[in-house]
């Protein structure tokens, strides 16, 4: 076939031209940027400007050229390339092979450019009125400086189009563990979303900076960025948890892993910042506050990418490595000293006037909330590189694991929920008691109704119970408000930022009291299970009915069939990759609304025995995770609805009280 | 709004609350089963080969050998949770998940709390000054300039 040998050596050409291009444009497009900028700072017409969107389409069309070419080479199976010899296969099922593609480093720097890419073709082509705006021009340059990093990154030590040794016809695909789930397809594109759609808002920052135009404006222009890449991690991340245990087998969402926490640091500060934005908005406070917080989030992308994809830690995520680590850290080196310095030049103008007047307030109930997640990402950062510092300073090994995260994230999530049950009955400004009896009353009751629900359950544990208490409480808090903005305005009472908050919330609320009962109250078991004779745990009766055997030509699995209270059958199922000689088990999971039943076949397998060791979870409330989960994606999306807006001349605080004029 | 929302509805309400917590944390839920036991022991058991992964989610060979070797202990019924996992950590140092709370180790459970601290001490102190600095004073013609200033805003179709 002609064609095909034609077509399978075009990609790494293609591909490497592609980043070329990539890393031209966005270079041109940053310096385009930045003189559009300075003639329209100067007052000259920024003609300049005209060339930036051209530029950035370029660089736009250079990712999905990348993207395209990688995708061709995978699936034309053109083994003259590294990547597809590392991670292709000729029998890995096309779905599989299609996401092979970011199964590995490389190949995912290209995503997350793709992504890159196409937030500044958005950018350029959203602000194409107001391209001489010299926020505007700033913020573009430093999303293409941004970008020039990311495709050097690509064309230089992370090259996915790096020719292999010839003559390889066949590799061994991507990692097991990454084909076979329709997942994959998911959740690292949504993830990279998140991340990079963090890069807008810190352009706007830094943009604000450089151009001394530090008041709301330039929050204003981000607020719907910052509430999507805010969305797309939050899915990212619990379609990450899903996978987990859809996959891995041991019937968990989170395990603390480094990777997990990279993901989770960006959305702990992005989550602090999408609620102090609202009192800078409100009351013109907490700027430079407001601004760390963002450039934090920013640069603790790119610290997480660094500690989990240069080798520095081991993580089951790290799929591979490469000797990447130094760019990365320069890189973040550069954004967090830039970020200071710039801070530090504007500190004079950064200083706001004005005062919050109560702690109990909402004002001071972001604060609290801003202290409590700024804690827990402290704990999460520390968590995860003090096995680092040990191991440098003193030349030894430690875990810091599990154990601890779990330790110190349960009283930190507790106080956060305490939290989510009084902040939002908080009016601006300052509230009497009397207001809080009054408002919090209903929202209380829940709370009891919620701990009397766990007790009647047969829940115990000071912990748990505490988290369904104050699920309850929050969950009425956060209902409350629902109710009342819709009985006011209709159905606009569900849109807007603060009413599609309380949908996230509610969702939260939901995730938080199915983790807590989850791990709480998971019973396990290992059966034993002869073909025909019913076992029965934890109220449940367990039958092997029998084994099922799939072969195709890249592996071989064995199910064992257990038919659960007489019912359906389930079944997990060992498979066995013969190109890699990997086992992997796949769990098999029946869900209700109240528990799941998670079921895994441990090795090994002996089914001419009539014989099977199967082990059982009974995990309560595991569906409320992913419910949880979609409530808080449409919460996020019916916030950046664009709610009642406040009338501009109404007062931000209450009345200044006046001076009696002294009677003469 | 004292009567049904009042100070002493709220006292029964936090003293209900009380009671009932402390009745859901006394009971227990009955003894755990043999896996249980082993679940809860790999969980603070580090894989040695694999990296920060506790025994429990590891699905590797030397996860797996370790957890029989527990199960082994669990089954003969010698030995207690603490006990288990100590033996663990002789055979093979370094497998404790939860760094021990001395030297510099104990850094990591030390600073956390210094940062919470920190920070709501942070919050009490700006919260004095602010209110030291007090109420803001306006002058009678601010006063008088705001309202004019409002009035130019006025729309007249606002009403429409």
């Amino acid at each position: 076939m002609p064609a095909v040998v034609w077509a399978s050596g075009v990609a790494g050409p293609v591909g490497r031209g592609a980043l070329l291009v990539g890393v031209v444009a966005a270079a041109f497009g940053a310096v385009a940027a930045i003189t559009a900028a300075r003639e329209s700072s100067r007052g000259e017409e920024a003609r300049t400007s005209r060339l930036v969107p051209r530029f950035v389409g370029l660089a736009f069309f250079a990712s999905l050229g990348a993207i395209i070419a990688m995708e061709w080479a995978m699936i034309t199976r053109d083994f003259s390339l590294q990547y597809v010899q590392d991670h292709g296969s000729r029998s890995t099922p096309a779905l599989y092979n299609f996401t092979a593609v970011w199964s590995a480093l490389e190949g995912s720097i290209l995503l997350w450019i793709f992504a890159l890419a196409l937030s500044a073709a958005v950018v350029a082509w959203r602000y194409r009125r107001r391209l001489d705006d010299e926020l505007i021009s700033w913020a573009i340059a430093v999303i293409c400086i941004v970008m020039v990093f990311f495709f050097v990154l690509s064309f230089g030590p992370a090259n996915p189009f790096a020719e292999g040794a010839p003559g390889i016809t066949d590799g061994p695909g991507p990692n097991p563990l990454l084909q076979n789930h329709i997942l994959v397809l998911f959740h690292p594109p949504i993830l990279y979303l998140g991340y990079v759609g963090f890069t807008v808002p810190f352009a706007f920052a830094i943009a604000a900076l450089v151009t001394g135009r530090v008041g709301e404006g330039w929050l204003i222009e981000t607020r719907r960025w910052t509430l999507f890449a805010w969305g797309f991690l939050t899915v990212g991340i619990i379609l990450g948890g899903w996978w987990s245990y859809e996959v891995l087998g041991w019937s968990g969402v989170w395990a603390w892993d480094p990777v997990e926490n990279a993901s989770l640091l960006p959305w702990l500060t992005g989550t602090a910042y999408i609620h102090s934005v609202l009192v800078q908005e409100r009351r013109g406070m907490l700027r430079v506050w407001n601004l760390s917080l963002l450039l934090a989030t920013f640069s603790l992308t790119i610290l997480g990418t660094f500690l989990t994809r240069s080798g520095v830690l081991n993580s089951v995520h790290a799929f591979s490595e490469s000797d990447i680590g130094t760019y990365l850290l320069v890189f973040f080196g550069l954004v967090v000293l830039v970020s200071l310095v710039l801070i530090g030049w504007r500190g004079d103008q950064l200083r706001s006037p004005g005062s919050i007047d109560s702690p109990v307030s909402r004002e001071g109930a972001f604060l609290a909330n801003n202290v409590l997640f700024s804690a827990f990402a402290f704990v999460v950062l520390l968590g995860t590189v003090f096995p680092l510092i040990i191991e440098a300073l003193q030349d030894r090994q430690i875990s810091v694991a599990e154990p601890f995260f779990n330790r110190l994230s349960m009283p930190i999530g507790i106080a956060m929920l305490a939290l989510m049950c009084i902040a939002p009955v908080l009016p601006w400004r300052k509230a009497s008691t009397e207001l809080l009896r009054d408002r919090l009353f209903w929202p209380a009751w829940c709370g009891i109704a919620a701990l009397v629900a766990g007790l009647v359950a047969g829940a115990d544990g000071l912990a748990p119970l505490l988290a369904f208490t104050l699920g309850g409480f929050s969950g009425g808090a956060a209902l409350r408000q629902v109710v009342l903005a819709t009985r006011r305005q209709g159905w606009r009472g569900f849109v807007g930022r603060a009413n599609g908050g309380m949908i996230v919330h509610l969702g939260v609320i939901l995730i938080a009291v199915a983790l807590s009962a989850s791990n709480a109250y998971t019973r396990s078991q290992e059966l034993r299970l002869s073909e025909g004779v019913p076992a029965s745990f934890a109220g449940h009766t367990f039958e092997l009915v029998g084994f099922r055997e799939e072969k195709d030509d890249r592996s071989s699995a064995v199910k064992a069939l257990v038919s659960v209270d007489g019912g359906q059958a389930y079944a997990p199922a060992i498979t066995k990759f013969l190109n890699m000689g990997m086992n992997i088990g796949t769990p098999s999971v029946k869900t209700t609304w109240r528990y799941d039943i998670y079921l895994t076949l441990e090795p090994p397998v002996k089914k001419d025995s009539g014989e099977a060791r199967i082990k059982v979870f009974v995990k309560p409330l595991i569906m409320w995770l992913w419910v949880g989960g979609g409530l808080m994606a449409l919460g996020t999306v019916l916030a950046a609805f664009p709610g009642r807006r406040r009338r501009p001349t109404d007062p931000t605080s209450a009345p200044v009280p006046v001076e009696e004029e002294v009677a003469p | 709004m004292s009567g049904a929302k009042g100070k002493l509805t709220w006292a029964a309400m936090a003293l209900l609350t009380v009671a009932l917590l402390a009745f859901g944390a006394m009971r227990s839920s009955g003894p755990s089963t043999q896996e249980e036991r082993i679940d809860a022991i790999s969980q603070r058991l580090a894989c040695p080969t694999c990296n920060g992964e506790s025994i429990y989610v590891s699905r590797a060979s030397a996860a797996e050998s370790i957890r029989n070797e527990i199960a082994r202990q669990v089954a003969a019924g010698q030995r207690a949770n603490d006990e288990i996992v100590a033996y663990i950590e002789s055979r093979f140092p370094g497998s404790l998940l939860l760094p021990p709370a001395e030297g510099v180790d104990s850094l990591v459970w030390v600073l956390p709390v210094v940062v919470l601290v920190c920070g709501f001490g942070g919050l009490v102190v700006v919260f004095r000054r602010w209110q030291r600095e007090g109420e803001a004073r306006a002058e009678p013609n601010d006063a008088d300039i705001v309202a004019a200033a409002l009035r130019e805003h006025d729309d007249p179709t606002d009403g429409l």
